[in-house]
């Protein structure tokens, strides 16, 4: 029962993170809506760690590598997106074509 | 962990609530702060439910990580980037985000299908038969080290490379 309802939680912050990622127009919202899907990942990781390897624990593991890969993700992306804030004095998502002059 | 059967259903529908809630807040609000506020929020219940699920290293990373590191440099983006653009699309509609939240759901009727279609305790039985024999006289932070420093070793020294040169090169990208 609880397997199926996290499951079902995970399920739905992908969809609505997938869903933040295409419409959003605003660069952070963005990665905030990646931290979303990651986050939905995450989860699934740790369900399936508790309910169907509770000795080895490798789910947790992994869990932990995705959570560093976040950390340096979230270390670049303010960084790109400040440097084209610099260059555009704009953070809207259709701006990002400078590398193509 | 070891709660008594009403205390944990009821947990699990208000960490359940709370994120629902706020994963549409950070998709829905119209402002950016608001929406980093409730990404807070989203990940806070994240790490209880970790808690609810004995994962309690992960919990820990997860609220050290997200809440105070990720989160925090997320809302500084905001508030450095701050403009008066954001009101100016106020109600946009248009069809691709009717198309993309009809894809979307269809998706997520699609996973929930799949979820519930699937026998998980026929799994569960299968693989719990297989762990009978081992011992459990390790905790779970000592299993998670155990494993991080014989079986997964590499791929942590590639992550902390990864890091660092992730640093070098965030603040190589952001300075003047």
């Amino acid at each position: 029962m609880m397997l199926e309802y996290v499951l079902g939680l995970s399920a739905y912050l992908f969809s609505i993170g997938i869903y933040g990622l295409i419409t959003s127009r605003n660069m952070v919202r963005a990665l905030m809506c990646l931290e979303l899907i990651l986050n939905a990942v995450n989860l699934n990781f740790v369900t399936f760690s508790d309910f169907f390897d509770s000795r080895q624990l490798k789910g947790n593991i992994l869990s932990i590598f995705v959570i560093s890969i976040a950390a340096a993700e979230a270390a670049i992306g303010p960084a790109i997106v400040s440097s084209i804030y610099r260059n555009r004095k704009s953070i809207r998502i259709n701006q990002l074509n400078l590398l193509n002059k | 962990m070891n709660l008594p059967g009403p205390i944990h259903d009821f947990l699990l529908v208000f960490l359940g609530l709370g994120l629902i809630l706020g994963g549409l807040g950070v998709v829905l609000l119209t402002n950016p702060i608001f929406s980093a506020f409730s990404l807070g929020l989203v990940l806070v219940c994240i790490s209880l439910f970790y808690i609810l699920s004995n994962s309690h290293f992960v919990a820990a990373a997860q609220l050290l990580i997200y809440v105070g590191a990720i989160n925090v440099l997320i809302l500084f983006a905001v508030m450095f980037m701050n403009g008066s653009e954001y009101y100016k699309d106020f109600n946009l509609w248009t069809v691709g985000n009717g198309l993309t939240s009809l894809i979307c759901t269809s998706l997520f009727v699609l996973l929930i299908t799949i979820i519930s279609n699937t026998t998980w305790y026929g799994i569960i039985w299968t693989t719990r038969a297989n762990q009978i024999i081992e011992q459990d006289l390790v905790s779970n932070g000592q299993q998670i080290g155990i494993h991080l420093s014989t079986d997964f070793f590499l791929p942590f020294e590639f992550i902390s490379i990864i890091l660092l040169v992730a640093l070098i090169g965030a603040i190589a990208t952001a300075r003047q």
